[in-house]
């Protein structure tokens, strides 16, 4: 929402300078989104007098002298057909910008020049176009003799040196009476700290009434229209100021009758709609206007202002002539009612409709304006017949009343009861009752006081306040929250969450193991789905994804990582593993007892090398020592899929179930190659998954420190050559060790295999040592023989 | 099933059965090279299957409980110079970090959730214009992944009512990745990062909230700042603002140039009693702001994007 400081300090006294008043706005009132400053812009440009005009033979083009409010005339070439002895026009004067240009990169400049070679001309007449008023190419524009006189500057004339605030009207949602001029020069006063006091919205009107048929008032709240008949012309000849003020807003001035019913709007915050009167009657066949407002039926269809035609949802709110659709309410008017140039009497609709429905109306016909932006913010009841009566009398020299519709409406007073403690104590600031209360009245609110008690009435447009805290919201904010002192609270200590923890271990280790954290999106494409064949009926499904590239959301890690994969051996990475901690959603999981789907929490990680050797391998080392780190011993099986989706893209020869004791945690393995393929992966790369959740749930802080024993400690390699599973001749070892009651520790060292068919040697360091004595040589020895005996 | 052999024969035969389309009636050869086509390409496909299954047929199996394959040197972790932590999360674990120095507990969100969470605990009435300024995405079931890290507050209210029970105050953090179908570019992401802040007490004001945020910022930044407030509105706190710092001098901030960090307020009592809590007794206030702008700002990072980029080339740097 664009907003005008001239035209808002026509409402409210400003003593501050343009920076001051836009902190105050911006940390007071709503934040500005940019403030454009226009006081350049009609730099040069001035009120003349075309003197002279003549048409040059056999174009379309006059020379023209003009009286620039200089001793001597100057000459200027005009194209436009409008140009006439006597009027006055806009002249830009040679170097000045076009106004229309100023925003744009390189700034139209106009100069002097030399017209069909041999006619000088001097600056230029200008259009309303190049003025930034509208976007008329048409004519040049003509300045009453009664404002004006030669020489003048325009901006002064027009209030062009300007500054315009443009508003975010998000943080402004639910405040409806400050999407007017006059709402928000009442907050400015208000955050200036000075008295505002409104107009009274005045609806009595002596006029014959005419009945409307609302079905519902929680759809319309509130019907009002004045009928007006044409009794004379409304002349539009001059530039007005009404127009630039329309232009400074965004808005385009159009025809007498719009542009009064937009200038309204943009001064109250009220949106008003015309409608040609005798098309009405016609649609409705009708002699009276008989007005209804309901929901749309099903499968009706009107064609709008913009020539589109909408068919209708049952949530559509629509205006009707004798149960006939001639508007879609707050959104647009109907073809069948337009006003044109033939018009010669019009209803004029002043409505209030529930936002709820213009909502959905918006969303499910796409229409975004000035008025549907106002009317989903829930405009007040209040003053809707008043502000039609208001554009009846700025329409007078060409209509009269002759007739004025009103629903009435359910008038709700807002009453809140608070104390000053409450105030205080809240916000954190020490207010006195004074203050209290010349704050809220500043802004119209009606203060009884009795003690510290306050009963606070809202004025009729704040229809948001109800509870106490929006009473202190007003005192914390008109006052300036940043007059309150921050001040620390004290409380109890904090507990460490556990997962959370984890996870920073975690990116600690596997960081400074060489190993890269990434983050990848949640969502994927249903081909990778697909590609490492998992089940994309199990993947949640976004019904408004950007792109098909994020469609789904995501069963596991492994597969985005692999994706990265892929990437990163392009841009010429040969050797790294990619780690990722996230969250996935399966849709055979169900929900938990929040009712929402089961979250996973999952560690994952892809290793990629550039050596011969068996990526399983260094995987597994990743994890294991992982797990060491943490307490916790893994070993790795031969598994079921614990649950479905989870070992399709894992090579069944080459990968394993990672448990601790008996609980399957995750999968580990070397992915297989028909999904190396799909994502063109050379073969060998290996990746595990596992659950963080299950993790947590086995990590511990208690770290069993090796034991080390008084006594010599003995160094011994040895090798068993067998077909047994490495962890099986490990824990032969270890047993044996253990019934000895050793301090011990066992490394391995190789494994060799001669060829494929040979049996495989498993070579060992062993360290151990007695608790109780130095270990004799035969001892050792023997210890030795029984290790040697277990192939 | 068909050997290799088998299926390659087959596509010879149909080829020679292609060569016979010159005797077809030419109205009918579209359709009968439709049909060929048809079935040369499910030949094809199953040749690429066949040829996918023999190569995994000769994976020859490793021993999962070793430390290596037979012949080959133990594996070593990659270079430590090597490797990385993820800047948002290095920073998210600082930012945890200091919150649990000033005595925040740490939750974590949930990346799908329902539109109760979404809207409804927050105060958002059914049908709110509001609840469109937050562009969610939605599943086929009407599950959220969030928008903000605000779905947790009913949950972190209901869970930690027993603390006021006990005398004690809620103070909660909640970081976490929150969605919003917005299109992507050098400012914008669809997925992000933000911290939630909750507090309740019998005693907190809006005071203690400021106090409570400069102390972070102050904290983070390792150094003083000055701060600066703006109204705001969100439906789940009364009053609500936008709580803006001083740009840091070390980030290359000028004196009175403020940067947006997060929206704030103190929380509207109807969120309290959804949750149980009753607001007469009991106030709070919540707050939530962006991580990734907060790196992207001590990084001196130009663009959001690199962040879920998974580009080696660019998380090495940290």
């Amino acid at each position: 929402m664009k907003i005008s400081l001239n035209w808002l300090k026509k409402y409210v006294k400003i003593d501050v300078d343009n920076a001051a008043l836009e902190k105050l706005i911006d940390s007071r009132l709503v934040e500005i989104e940019e403030i454009i400053d226009e006081s350049k812009k009609y730099d040069n440009i001035f009120v003349v007098k075309v003197v002279e005009c003549e048409a040059i033979p056999e174009t379309h083009l006059h020379l023209c002298q003009i009286d620039t409010g200089a001793k001597e005339l100057t000459q200027v070439v005009c194209g436009a057909p409008n140009v006439h002895a006597g009027m006055l026009a806009a002249w830009v004067a040679p170097g000045a910008i076009v106004p229309a240009s100023v925003h744009e990169d390189a700034p139209f400049v106009i100069g002097k020049r030399k017209m069909l070679n041999k006619y000088d001309s001097c600056g230029m007449l200008a259009g309303a176009d190049e003025l930034d008023f509208t976007t008329d190419h048409s004519t040049i524009v003509e300045i009453d003799p009664e404002i004006a006189k030669p020489g003048d500057k325009l901006a002064d004339i027009f209030e062009l040196n300007d500054v315009i605030l443009d508003i975010e009207n998000k943080s402004l949602t639910h405040r409806p009476d400050c999407f007017g001029v006059l709402g928000f020069a009442r907050e400015v006063a208000g955050v200036l700290g000075e008295k505002f006091v409104s107009e009274p919205a005045i609806e009595d009107a002596d006029f014959k009434k005419l009945g409307v048929n609302v079905a519902d008032s929680a759809i319309c709240p509130r019907y009002s229209a004045v009928v007006l008949k044409k009794h004379g012309e409304l002349k539009k000849k001059y530039l007005t100021l009404q127009d630039t003020m329309l232009a400074k807003a965004g808005m385009r001035p159009v025809d007498p009758i719009v542009d009064a019913t937009n200038y309204l709007m943009l001064l109250t915050g009220q949106p008003l709609h015309a409608f040609d009167y005798d098309k009405f009657l016609a649609v409705g066949g009708t002699t009276e206007p008989k007005v209804g407002v309901r929901l749309a039926k099903k499968g009706e269809k009107l064609t709008l202002l913009d020539d589109t035609e909408a068919a209708l949802v049952d949530t559509d709110i629509v205006i009707t002539s004798n149960d006939v659709p001639v508007a879609l309410a707050g959104a647009m008017g109907g073809k069948s009612t337009m006003i044109d140039e033939n018009t010669k009497n019009v209803i004029i609709e002043s409505a209030t409709f529930s936002l709820f429905n213009l909502r959905k109306t918006q969303m499910a016909h796409g229409i975004f304006s000035e008025a549907i932006t106002r009317f989903t913010k829930g405009q007040p009841a209040y003053q809707t017949l008043a502000v039609a009566l208001k554009c009846a009398e700025m329409l007078k020299e060409g209509f009269e009343i002759s007739e004025v519709i009103d629903s009435g409406y359910k008038k709700e007073e807002n009453v809140v009861k608070i104390t000053t403690d409450e105030i205080n104590n809240l916000l954190g600031t020490n207010y006195i009752l004074a203050e209290i209360v010349s704050t809220l009245e500043n802004v119209e609110f009606k203060v009884e006081v009795s003690g510290n008690n306050l009963t606070v009435t809202a004025p009729a447009w704040r229809t948001d306040i109800h509870i106490k805290e929006d009473i202190i919201e007003e005192i914390g904010r008109l006052n300036g929250y940043d007059n309150i002192a921050p001040v620390l609270p004290l409380h109890a200590t904090a507990e460490k969450n556990k997962l959370v923890s984890l996870k920073s271990q975690i990116r600690n280790f596997f960081s400074l193991a060489g190993a890269n954290e990434l983050l990848t999106y949640t969502f994927v494409h249903g081909d990778l789905l697909q590609k490492v064949g998992q089940d994309i009926h199990n993947s949640y499904r976004l019904v408004n994804s950007i792109s098909p590239d994020l469609q789904y959301l995501r069963q596991q890690i492994v597969p985005s990582l692999l994706v990265k994969s892929y990437e990163n051996l392009k841009a010429k990475h040969s050797s790294f593993a990619l780690f990722e901690m996230n969250q996935v959603f399966l849709r055979s999981d169900g929900v938990d007892e929040d009712n929402v789907p089961y979250a996973n929490n999952n560690l994952a990680m892809v290793v990629v090398d550039n050596t011969e050797n068996t990526k399983y391998y260094l995987a597994k080392k990743y994890l294991e020592e992982l797990a060491k780190k943490l307490g916790i011993k893994l070993t790795f099986k031969a598994y079921k899929p614990a649950k479905e989706g989870y070992e399709t893209y894992y090579e069944s020869k080459r990968s394993a179930g990672v448990y601790v004791d008996d609980t399957l945690i995750g999968v580990i393995g070397e992915i297989k190659f028909s999904a190396l393929s799909k994502l063109k992966l050379p073969r060998g790369v290996a990746a595990f998954e596992i659950s963080l959740d299950q993790l947590v749930k086995f990590a511990t802080l208690k770290k069993v420190a090796g034991e080390i024993s008084e006594f010599p400690t003995v160094s011994r390699d040895i090798t068993i050559t067998t077909s047994d599973s490495y962890e099986t001749v490990f824990k032969k070892l270890e047993d044996k060790l253990i019934k000895r009651d050793l301090v011990y520790s066992i490394e391995p060292t190789s494994i060799y295999q001669a060829d494929e068919k040979a049996i495989p040697s498993l070579s060992f360091h062993l360290e151990f040592a007695d608790r109780t004595k130095t270990l004799e040589a035969a001892e050792i020895q023997a210890i030795m023989d029984e290790l040697e005996k277990i192939a | 099933m068909q050997t290799l052999e088998q299926l390659k024969a087959e596509l010879k035969a149909l080829g020679a059965e292609y060569a016979k389309i010159k005797d077809v009636p030419p109205a009918e050869r579209a359709e009968f090279g439709r049909k060929i086509n048809l079935k040369k390409q499910e030949i094809l496909d199953k040749i690429k299957a066949a040829e996918e299954a023999a190569l995994e047929q000769d994976v020859t199996p490793i021993d999962i409980t070793a430390p290596t394959a037979p012949n080959q040197p133990l594996p070593v972790f990659l270079p430590s110079e090597n490797g990385s932590k993820h800047p948002l999360m290095t920073e998210l674990d600082r930012v945890v970090e200091i919150y649990q120095m000033m005595g925040f507990d740490v939750v974590e969100p949930r990346q799908l959730d329902d539109e109760f969470h979404m809207f409804d605990s927050l105060n958002f009435s059914k049908g709110h214009p509001a609840r469109d300024g937050y562009d969610t995405f939605r599943t086929e079931e009407g599950y959220i992944p969030p928008a903000h890290t605000s779905t947790m507050q009913h949950r972190v209210l209901k869970a930690y009512k027993k603390n006021l029970e006990q005398g004690k105050n809620i103070a909660v953090v909640v970081p976490g990745r929150v969605f919003r179908n917005e299109d992507v570019d050098a400012t914008h992401e669809h997925t992000f990062y933000q911290c939630e802040g909750v507090y309740v007490s019998k005693d907190c004001t809006l005071g203690n909230m400021l106090g409570i945020l400069r102390e972070f910022f102050e904290k983070y930044y390792e150094q003083k700042l000055d701060i600066s407030t703006q109204p705001g509105y969100f439906p789940f706190t009364e009053p609500s603002l936008e709580f803006k710092i001083e740009k840091p001098k070390t980030l290359g901030g000028k004196k009175g140039e403020f940067i947006e960090m997060l929206g704030c307020g103190m929380i509207h009592p109807n969120v309290l009693k959804m949750a149980g809590i009753d607001p007469t007794v009991y106030h709070g206030f919540a707050w939530g702001g962006g991580i990734d702008r907060l790196v992207m700002l001590r990084y001196g990072l130009k663009d959001v994007r690199y962040f879920e980029s998974g580009k080696l080339n660019f998380l090495k740097e940290f």
